[in-house]
C-alpha cells in the first residue's frame, strides 16, 4: 500500500511511482475477467483498439492516489488515458485491449494497491446520475434571473416609484416580465410537480400552498405589467424561489463515495470459476445454474447455496449470520452463499441458482422490492391547517371589501396569496435539516437524506445487532487461563498463529504481538486441521493450538463463556486462551444513557450465547436479549416492534441485517470503513461513532423543534405581512424588503441554533 | 486512441514576459516622473511633456502594456497546460504578440503628442481603437480554438475567468469606443454628457473589473496553487465564486458619479451593487489565502508565495476599501482626492504587481529550466515592493483625508477657511514622499529585470517543453444511445435561452434609436451649442488633457456651492463630446470658470496659461506658454461642426461655412480686451480659443437666470 | 439617458450569454467532479523519459 510507503504527499512520488509499490493478489483471482460476457458487462465503451471502463477504488484517499492513477500510462502502455474522481473514489481508464487486457489492467490496478471493488452489481446497466446537472441549471437560471430581477427592481425604489425618464420603467418592467419566464416555467417546475403529485394522491402537501401563492405572485404581477397599471411582485416572486432551490441544494447533501443502496450483489463475486469437462472456466456469476459444479478458492465466496464435493471447507460465515467462529465442513455437506472459505480450493455443486439462495432469498422480502415508504415530513401536515387558515383570511377580507370597496377584492385576495405563502417554512426545514446533516457528517453519522432526521427524531425502540455493530472485529478480548507461558512460548504461539487464516488465531496473534515484540520465529512444519487446529514445529518444538480435544487438554468444568484456544507444546498441555468479543468503546455509556431516556433496546445476534453475561452487564436484565436470530428473523422480530407505539432504529453491519435494516424506520449501517461495504440503508455509521448515538437522536429531536420555532418567526412576517395585504396596501416594496427579510433572518437563525445546539451536545 | 506527444510553446510565454517587464518598467518610470512634476512643477518640460499628457500616458502604459501583457503572457502559460495542448496556431500567437506591441507604441507616440479621446482609460485614438479590437479578436480565436481541440474536458476555472476576460472586455471595449471621426487622428464620443459620463463609468468600473480583475482572479487561481503545490482551498467555492460574479458583474458603474448630475436611483443601485460586489470578491481572497493554511512555514522561505500573499491581501484590502468609498458619504469626502489615487495604487501596486512579479519568478525559471539567479534579490524586491505600496499609499491617504477637510472647512463666519491654493501648497510634502515610494517600487522592478536577466542567461529557453496526454474522449462514445435522450430533454431549455437572448436583442434595437432622438432635446433652454472657438478651445482642453486635474462637476455640497458656484445639473452637459467631469482636483472646479466668483479676466489668463506661478504663488500647474505661439488650426473648425451636426448639436445649416468667420470675429473681441491689459497677441493663437472656452464655462445657467 | 438603454441591453446580453454558458457548462458534465480538477491541474504532464530530468 501506499501510504505504508509513506507515499502520500504526492510530491514525493517520482515519476514510476508503480515500480516502488508493491501489492498482493492471488493470481489467479481475475481469471473470470478474462470471460468476454463479464468483460462486456464491465466495459462502457468498447472496439477493437479500445475498452473504457470505471472502476471502484475504495482505497483511494489523497492527492498521490490521483497523481498515481492518473498517469498509469506511464506504467502500462497500452493504457492511453486514465481519469480519477476522488468524491467518488472512481478511476475511469481507457486502455488498448491488444496490448493490456481487462484482466492485466485490474490485476495493475491491485498490485499498485488499489484492488478495484468489483461485484455482482457491476454486472447489468449502470444508472449515470444526471439528475443533479437538472437541479443546478435550475438554480443557476433561478440565480441568475432573480439577481437581475432585482437589480432592475431597484430603480424604482429608490426613486420612490417616480422615474423621471420616460419609457425606462416601462422597459425595466417588460425585461423583467421574461427575465421571469425561465423561473416560473423552469425554475419553479419541481415545486408544481411536487404540488401536483400530493394532490393527485389527494394529500394538500407543503408545495401546495408554495405554488398557489406562485401562480397568483406571477399571474397578478403579468397583469399588472401588461396592463401597465404597475410593475408586479417578481423581484419576490422569483426571489423566493431561488431561496427556496438554494434550500434544496443545501438539504441535499450527498455522500459520493458512500452507497446506501447496496444489496446482496455488491458482496458477490462477478465471476465464478466452474468446472465443466474437468476444464476450469470462468463465467458471469449471473449465468450459474443449478447442477453447477464451481472452485472456490481461499477467501473467495460462495454465490449460491451448494454441497461440497472435494475438499475441506471452513466456511467463515459471519457476515451471513453473524456468528464469529468460521465452521468446518466436510464432504457432502451443505453450504451456504455468502460464506467465505479459509483454506484450500474446494470444489461444490450447486443446489440453488444464486437468486434462490437461503441469503438472498431475504431480497425476495416485498420490503426490498418497493422504495421506502417513508412517512411524509411533518411539515406538510401543518401546511393542510396553514392552508386552510390562508383560504379563510382571504374570504373575510374578500367579503370586508365587497362591502366597502368592491373594486378592491382582488388586489386584497392576490396580496393575501401572495404575502401567506408558506414557503418560509420550507425553507425552515430545508436549512435546518441541511445543516444537521453536514454536522451529523462531521461526527461520522452519514445520512442518506434529511427525512431520516425526521424518522431518527421519533425512534423508540433500539435494536442492536452484536457481532460486528456493539462488538469491534478484529479486536478481540483475550485471556490466557493455565500455566504461565514464558516469553519464547509465546513468541511460538505467536508465529504459528500468525500462519492460520483463522479468525481466533489471528485474534491471538494480533494480541501477543501487543506485548512482545520479538520477531516471529521460522517454522520448519506448519499443519492445519480446518475446524480442528493447528500443528507447528518452531525452532525444535512442537506447537499445538485448537480445540480441547486437539491439545488434549484436561476437562475443565469452568463454564464456558468465550471462545478457547488450547495450547499444548511438546505435548504438555498449557492452558486456554479465553478469546472473548471486544466491546466498543463507551457501549456501556450508551447503554445507560439510553436507557434513561425513553427507548427500549434490544440486542439480537445471530452467533451463539456465549456472550450473554456479558450482555446482561452491559445492558442489564431488562433488554430482550436474542440468540442465532436468522435474517430473516430480525425482519420479522423488527416488523413486529412496529406494530407498537414509535419508530425502530436498527444498527447492524453485515448481510444477515440487510432485512431488518430495511424494515426498520431508521436503519444505521456500522462500518469501520464506511467507504467500504454496507448493507442498503438510511444512514452509514462510522463505528467508533457508536458511542453517540444518544447525542445524535436527542439532536434530532431538537432538530424539529427548530423547525418549528423558526415557523413561529416565519408566522409573525406573515402576520405583518397580511396586515399590508388585507388592508391593500402591500406595495411591491413592501414585499420586497419582506420577502429576503424573513428568508434570510430564518436561513440564519436555523443555522445559528443547529450549530449552537450541536455544540452543547458535543456533536 | 493513443496517448499524444505534443510541446508548449514556452517562446510565446518568455515574449510576453519580457514585455511585461519592459513596459512595466517604463510605465512606472513615466508614473514617477509625472508624480515628481506634481512635487517640482519645472518638471513640465515642452508641451510633450507635461503632466496633462503624462499622466495619461502613465494610466495606459501600466494597465494595457504592463498588465495586458502579464495577462497574456499567464494565460498563454497557464492555458496550454490546463488544456493539454499547444495553442492553436503560432501563427496568431505571434501576430497577437507583435500588434499588442505596436499598439502600445502607438499609443506611446501618440499621447504625448496630444492625441487623444479625452475619456480616462479610452484615451486612445480611433484608429488605434480598431487596431485593438482586430489583435483582440486574434487572440480570442486562438483562444477558443485551443478550448475546442484541448485534451483535458474539465475546463479549469482560470480558464472560465480568461473567457471572461476575453468577451466582456470585448464588448466593454466596443461600446466605450463608439465614435464619430472626423480626421484621420481625430474623433467625437457618440454619446454627450451625462450619457457620456454613463457610458464611461460603466466601461471605467468594468475596465478594472474585467481587465485588472478577472483574468488576475484566473492567474491566481493558476499560480498561487502551482506556486504552493496544494490545490486551491474550495474548489467549488471557486466556480460559486466564477458564476456569481459574472452573472452580475456587469451591472457595476454608477458609483463613480456618486453626488453627480446622474439621476439619483442610478446612483443608489450602484452603491447597492457595490456592497454585494464584497461576497464574491471575498469569496475569491478567502480561498486563495486558506490555499495557503498550514503552509505558512513555506510562505516564509518562498518569495514566490510572498508576493503572492501580499498581491491576495492588497485584493482584500481594496475589494473591501471600493464598496466602503461608493457609500455616500464616505465618497463625499474622498472623491476627487488623492485618497482615490491611493486606492487605485493599493490595487494596481499591490494585486497586479506583486502578483505579476511572482508569477514572473515562478515562471523565467521554469521555462529557462534553471533555477532563479538570486532568491536574495527577490527578496529584496519583495521588500522594496512591500515598503514601496506602504510609503506610497499611507501619505496619499492621509493626504487626501486632509485635503478633503480643508475644502469643506468654513470660518466662524460662515466664510471658506482655506483658499483653494492653500491646500495645492500643503500637498506637496505628501506628494514628495508618495514620489519616494514609486522610487522603492521602481527600484525593486530594477532589480528584477536584472534578476531575470541573468537567470534567463545561466538557462536556456525551453521553447517547446514536451508533454503527453491522450485525446478527449467524446461524451457520444461513452453514453452511447443515452446521449440523445438526454439532449433532447435539455433542448427546451437552450430553446429558452435563445429566445431570452433574441428578445433582448430586439428589444434594444427597437427602444434605442427612440431614446437616442429624445434624449437629443435640451432641457434646459437657455444650453446652446459651443461657438466654433469655443469648441476649438474645448477640444484643446481636452488635448492636454485638463481634466486629470480639474474636475468640471459641482457637487451639491455647501462647500462646493460657495467655492465654485451653483452645483452642475445634467441639462447643462448635453452638447459636451466628451463629457469632461473629470475625476480629481489636484487643481479647483472649473464648471463655472466663466462666471460668478471665480470668473477671472483674460488678461488674467492669458499671464496664467504663459506662468501660472505668476499669477498663483505655489501653483504646480504646468506653464503653457507654447500655446501663445502655437497658431490654431482652424482648417478643422467645418469638418467639427459637421461631427456635430451629426451627433445631434443643433448646429444650423451651412454654419460650417461661415463658422470661421465668426470664430475669427470671437477671436477679435477677446484679443481686443487683451490689448486693454496691455497685452498684444495675434487672434489665431491657440490660447486664445482656450481662454475662450475657460470664459463659457458655467455661463448658460446664469443666462436662463437673468433673463 | 439613452445610453442607459445601450447599456442595460448590452449589459444583458453579456449576462444571458454567460448563463447559456453556465448551462452547457453543466449539462456537459463540467461540475460532476468538484474536487479532483483541483488536484489534476498541480500536476506536469511530461512526457516518460523526460520526466526524471527535472522537479523544481
Amino acid at each position: 500500500m501506499l501510504n505504508e510507503n509513506d507515499l502520500c504527499i504526492y510530491y514525493d512520488i517520482d515519476s514510476s511511482p508503480g515500480i516502488k509499490a508493491k501489492g498482493k493478489f492471488v493470481s489467479n483471482s481475475f481469471a473470470y475477467l478474462d470471460d468476454d460476457s463479464v468483460i462486456d458487462q464491465l466495459l462502457q465503451f468498447r472496439s477493437a483498439g479500445q475498452m473504457n471502463a470505471t472502476f471502484s477504488l475504495p482505497q483511494m484517499h489523497c492527492s498521490s492516489c490521483i497523481y498515481l492513477l492518473e498517469n498509469l500510462h506511464r506504467i502500462n502502455a497500452g493504457i492511453t488515458k486514465s481519469q480519477a474522481h476522488f468524491e467518488r473514489k472512481e478511476v475511469f481508464v481507457s486502455f488498448n485491449p491488444t496490448v493490456i487486457s481487462l484482466r492485466k489492467m485490474v490485476e495493475l490496478l491491485a498490485f499498485i494497491g488499489y484492488e478495484p471493488a468489483i461485484s455482482l452489481n457491476d454486472a447489468g446497466p449502470k444508472q449515470k446520475n444526471n439528475f443533479n446537472h437538472r437541479k443546478i441549471a435550475e438554480l443557476g437560471v433561478a440565480g441568475f434571473c432573480f439577481s437581475n430581477i432585482m437589480m432592475l427592481s431597484f430603480p424604482e425604489y429608490f426613486s420612490g416609484g417616480e422615474i423621471e425618464q420616460q419609457g425606462l420603467k416601462e422597459t425595466f418592467s417588460w425585461i423583467i416580465f421574461v427575465l421571469s419566464l425561465p423561473v416560473l416555467f423552469f425554475g419553479a417546475r419541481s415545486i408544481f410537480v411536487a404540488a401536483g403529485k400530493g394532490l393527485r394522491q389527494g394529500i394538500v402537501n407543503i408545495d401546495a400552498p408554495i405554488a398557489l401563492a406562485i401562480i397568483i405572485t406571477f399571474a397578478r404581477s403579468y397583469y399588472e405589467i401588461i396592463s401597465g397599471t404597475g410593475s408586479g411582485y417578481l423581484d419576490s416572486g422569483t426571489g423566493i424561489i431561488f431561496f427556496m432551490l438554494i434550500g434544496r441544494w443545501f438539504q441535499h447533501k450527498t455522500y459520493d463515495a458512500l452507497s446506501f443502496d447496496r444489496q446482496y450483489k455488491s458482496y458477490f463475486p462477478l465471476g465464478v470459476t466452474v468446472l465443466r469437462d474437468c476444464k476450469e472456466e470462468n463465467i458471469p456469476a449471473t449465468t450459474l445454474q443449478n447442477g453447477e459444479i464451481i472452485v472456490i478458492r481461499n477467501e473467495e465466496m460462495i454465490p449460491a447455496d451448494a454441497r461440497i464435493i472435494a475438499g475441506e471447507a471452513f466456511i467463515d460465515y459471519s457476515f451471513v449470520s453473524g456468528e464469529d467462529a468460521p465452521v468446518a465442513r466436510k464432504t457432502g455437506d451443505l453450504v451456504f452463499a455468502g460464506g467465505k472459505q479459509k483454506g484450500g480450493a474446494i470444489q461444490l455443486k450447486l443446489v440453488k441458482a444464486p437468486s434462490q439462495s437461503y441469503i438472498t432469498q431475504l431480497w425476495n422480502n416485498d420490503i426490498f422490492s418497493k422504495t421506502k415508504n417513508k412517512e411524509q415530513s411533518f411539515i406538510h401536515p401543518w401546511s393542510r391547517y396553514f392552508t386552510a387558515i390562508l383560504l379563510s383570511i382571504a374570504l373575510l377580507a374578500a367579503c370586508y371589501w365587497a362591502f366597502t370597496d368592491a373594486s378592491k377584492i382582488l388586489p386584497v385576495v392576490t396580496a393575501v396569496l401572495i404575502v401567506a405563502c408558506p414557503c418560509s417554512l420550507l425553507l425552515s426545514a430545508t436549512f435546518t435539516f441541511g445543516n444537521m446533516l453536514r454536522i451529523f457528517g462531521k461526527n461520522k453519522l452519514y445520512l442518506k437524506n434529511a427525512s431520516v432526521i425526521e424518522a431518527l427524531a421519533k425512534v423508540q425502540h433500539i435494536v442492536f445487532d452484536k457481532t460486528g455493530t456493539i462488538t469491534q472485529t478484529g479486536q478481540a478480548l483475550v485471556n490466557f487461563r493455565g500455566d504461565a507461558l514464558s516469553a519464547q512460548e509465546e513468541t511460538w504461539v505467536r508465529s504459528a498463529a500468525m500462519q492460520s487464516a483463522h479468525t481466533l488465531s489471528t485474534s491471538l496473534a494480533t494480541y501477543l504481538h501487543k506485548d512482545n515484540f520479538t520477531t516471529a520465529a521460522p517454522l520448519q512444519h506448519f499443519k492445519e486441521v480446518a475446524g480442528q487446529g493447528l500443528v507447528a514445529d518452531i525452532e525444535g518444538a512442537r506447537v499445538t493450538l485448537g480445540a480441547a480435544s486437539f491439545a488434549n487438554a484436561a476437562a475443565t468444568t469452568a463454564p464456558k463463556t468465550s471462545s478457547r484456544v488450547h495450547v499444548n507444546i511438546n505435548e504438555n498441555y498449557k492452558g486456554f486462551y479465553e478469546i472473548g468479543n471486544h466491546y466498543r468503546q463507551g457501549i456501556h455509556e450508551l447503554a445507560r444513557q439510553l436507557q434513561q431516556g425513553p427507548y427500549q433496546l434490544h440486542v439480537l445476534s445471530g452467533d451463539n450465547d456465549a456472550e450473554r453475561q456479558n450482555l446482561f452487564k452491559i445492558f442489564g436484565t431488562q433488554t430482550p436479549l436474542r440468540f442465532k436470530v436468522s435474517p430473516a428473523d430480525k425482519l420479522s422480530y423488527i416488523k413486529a416492534l412496529q406494530q407498537q407505539k414509535g419508530g425502530v432504529l436498527m444498527a447492524g453491519d453485515g448481510l444477515n441485517d440487510a432485512g431488518a435494516l430495511m424494515q426498520a424506520d431508521v436503519g444505521i449501517a456500522v462500518s469501520d470503513d464506511a467507504a467500504r461495504f454496507s448493507p442498503a440503508c438510511d444512514a452509514i455509521m462510522d463505528g467508533a461513532a457508536l458511542g453517540k448515538l444518544a447525542a445524535f437522536i436527542s439532536y434530532a429531536k431538537a432538530g424539529r423543534q427548530i423547525v418549528m420555532a423558526s415557523f413561529a418567526l416565519s408566522i409573525l412576517y406573515n402576520v405583518v405581512g397580511l396586515s399590508f395585504a388585507v388592508q391593500a396596501k402591500l406595495s411591491p416594496l413592501v414585499a420586497a424588503i419582506l420577502m429576503p427579510a424573513s428568508s434570510i433572518s430564518i436561513v440564519l437563525l436555523v443555522s445559528l441554533l443547529t450549530s449552537v445546539l450541536a455544540k452543547r451536545k458535543n456533536l | 486512441m493513443q496517448v499524444e506527444k505534443f510541446y508548449y510553446d514556452n517562446r510565446i510565454v518568455k515574449n510576453f514576459a519580457y514585455a511585461t517587464i519592459l513596459w512595466g518598467v517604463v510605465g512606472m518610470l513615466v508614473g514617477l516622473y509625472a508624480a515628481l512634476q506634481l512635487v517640482f512643477p519645472s518638471l513640465n518640460v515642452t508641451q510633450y511633456g507635461t503632466f496633462g499628457r503624462l499622466r495619461p500616458l502613465h494610466t495606459n502604459a501600466v494597465i494595457f502594456a504592463f498588465v495586458g501583457n502579464g495577462i497574456f503572457m499567464g494565460v498563454y502559460y497557464s492555458l496550454q497546460r490546463l488544456l493539454k495542448a499547444r495553442m492553436y496556431s503560432d501563427l496568431l500567437s505571434k501576430i497577437h504578440f507583435w500588434g499588442w506591441q505596436l499598439i502600445i507604441v502607438a499609443a506611446a507616440i501618440t499621447l504625448p503628442l496630444g492625441l487623444t479621446n479625452g475619456a480616462e482609460y479610452a484615451e486612445l485614438i480611433w484608429p488605434i481603437d480598431i487596431a485593438i479590437t482586430v489583435i483582440w479578436v486574434v487572440f480570442g480565436w486562438n483562444m477558443f480554438a485551443t478550448i475546442i481541440k484541448r485534451r483535458e474536458k474539465h475546463l479549469y476555472v482560470a480558464i472560465w475567468f480568461y473567457i471572461a476576460t476575453l468577451v466582456t472586455v470585448a464588448v466593454l471595449h466596443i461600446v466605450r469606443s463608439i465614435e464619430l471621426p472626423y480626421s484621420w487622428l481625430h474623433s467625437y464620443t457618440w454619446y454627450a454628457g451625462v450619457q457620456d459620463a454613463l457610458v464611461q463609468w460603466w466601461y471605467g468600473h468594468n475596465a478594472v473589473a474585467f481587465f485588472l480583475t478577472t483574468p488576475y482572479l484566473g492567474l491566481m487561481y493558476y499560480f498561487l496553487p502551482k506556486a504552493a503545490n496544494r490545490p486551491v482551498y474550495s474548489y467549488r467555492l471557486s466556480i460559486i465564486h466564477f458564476w456569481s460574479l459574472i452573472f452580475l458583474y456587469i451591472w457595476a458603474g454608477p458609483h463613480h458619479l456618486l453626488y453627480t448630475a446622474l439621476p439619483n436611483w442610478a446612483q443608489s443601485l450602484g452603491i447597492v451593487f457595490s456592497i454585494m460586489l464584497i461576497f464574491p470578491s471575498w469569496g475569491g481572497m478567502i480561498n486563495g489565502l486558506l490555499t495557503l493554511r498550514g503552509a505558512w512555514d513555506r510562505v516564509r522561505d518562498d518569495v514566490v508565495l510572498k508576493f503572492m500573499v501580499v498581491a491576495v491581501t492588497a485584493y482584500g484590502m481594496a475589494t473591501f476599501e471600493g464598496p466602503m468609498l461608493s457609500l455616500k458619504n464616505v465618497s463625499a469626502i474622498a472623491h476627487y482626492t488623492d485618497w482615490i489615487v491611493a486606492h487605485v495604487h493599493v490595487g494596481a501596486l499591490g494585486w497586479n504587481g506583486m502578483l505579476t512579479f511572482g508569477v514572473i519568478y515562478w515562471l523565467i525559471p521554469r521555462i529557462f529550466s534553471t533555477p532563479l539567479y538570486s532568491k536574495k534579490l527577490a527578496a529584496n524586491h519583495f521588500w522594496l515592493g512591500t515598503l514601496g505600496i506602504i510609503f506610497y499609499a499611507v501619505p496619499l491617504y492621509w493626504a487626501g483625508f486632509t485635503q478633503s477637510s480643508m475644502w469643506k472647512e468654513f470660518t466662524e463666519s460662515g466664510q471658506l477657511k482655506y483658499a483653494f491654493l492653500e491646500t495645492v501648497t500643503y500637498m506637496k510634502p505628501f506628494y514628495a514622499m508618495r514620489s519616494l515610494g514609486g522610487t522603492l517600487y521602481l527600484i525593486g522592478a530594477c532589480l528584477m529585470v536584472y534578476n531575470v536577466y541573468k537567470t534567463a542567461k545561466a538557462g536556456k529557453l525551453v521553447a517547446d517543453e514536451a508533454a503527453e496526454a491522450a485525446p478527449m474522449i467524446k461524451e457520444e462514445a461513452r453514453h452511447k444511445g443515452e446521449h440523445w435522450h438526454r439532449w433532447i430533454e435539455r433542448k427546451p431549455m437552450q430553446m429558452m435561452i435563445l429566445a431570452l437572448v433574441v428578445i433582448l436583442i430586439g428589444g434594444a434595437i427597437e427602444i434605442i434609436p427612440t431614446f437616442l432622438v429624445q434624449s437629443n432635446v435640451p432641457t434646459i433652454s437657455s444650453v446652446k451649442p459651443y461657438t466654433p472657438l469655443e469648441l476649438q478651445g474645448r477640444d484643446i482642453y481636452v488635448r492636454e488633457g485638463c481634466y486629470t486635474c480639474h474636475s468640471q462637476m459641482i457637487r451639491p455640497f455647501r462647500s462646493e456651492t460657495e467655492r465654485y458656484g451653483e452645483y452642475s445639473k445634467a441639462g447643462e452637459f448635453v452638447y459636451d463630446h466628451p463629457f469632461q467631469w473629470g475625476s480629481k482636483r489636484t487643481g479647483p472646479d472649473l464648471a463655472r470658470s466663466g462666471t460668478g466668483n471665480l470668473k477671472k479676466s483674460d488678461g488674467w489668463h492669458f499671464r496664467h496659461f504663459r506662468e501660472p506661478s505668476s499669477m498663483s504663488e505655489g501653483s504646480i500647474m504646468p506653464p503653457y506658454a507654447f500655446m501663445l505661439t502655437q497658431e490654431l488650426d482652424t482648417s478643422s473648425t467645418a469638418a467639427k461642426i459637421n461631427a456635430m451636426r451629426t451627433l445631434g448639436v443643433p448646429y444650423a445649416d451651412g454654419f460650417e461655412l461661415t463658422a470661421n468667420e465668426h470664430l475669427l470675429q470671437q477671436a477679435t473681441g477677446i484679443v481686443n480686451n487683451l490689448k486693454a491689459d496691455s497685452i498684444r497677441i495675434s487672434p489665431t493663437k491657440e490660447v486664445i480659443a482656450l481662454i475662450a472656452y475657460i470664459q463659457r464655462m458655467g455661463t448658460d445657467i446664469s443666462k436662463q437666470k437673468n433673463n | 439617458m439613452s445610453a442607459l438603454f445601450i447599456l442595460i441591453g448590452i449589459s444583458l446580453m453579456v449576462a444571458a450569454s454567460f448563463l447559456a454558458a453556465f448551462i452547457w457548462s453543466v449539462g456537459n458534465g463540467q461540475y460532476d467532479d468538484d474536487y479532483t480538477p483541483s488536484v489534476r491541474m498541480l500536476f506536469d504532464n511530461e512526457p516518460k523519459e523526460a520526466g526524471s530530468e527535472k522537479k523544481s
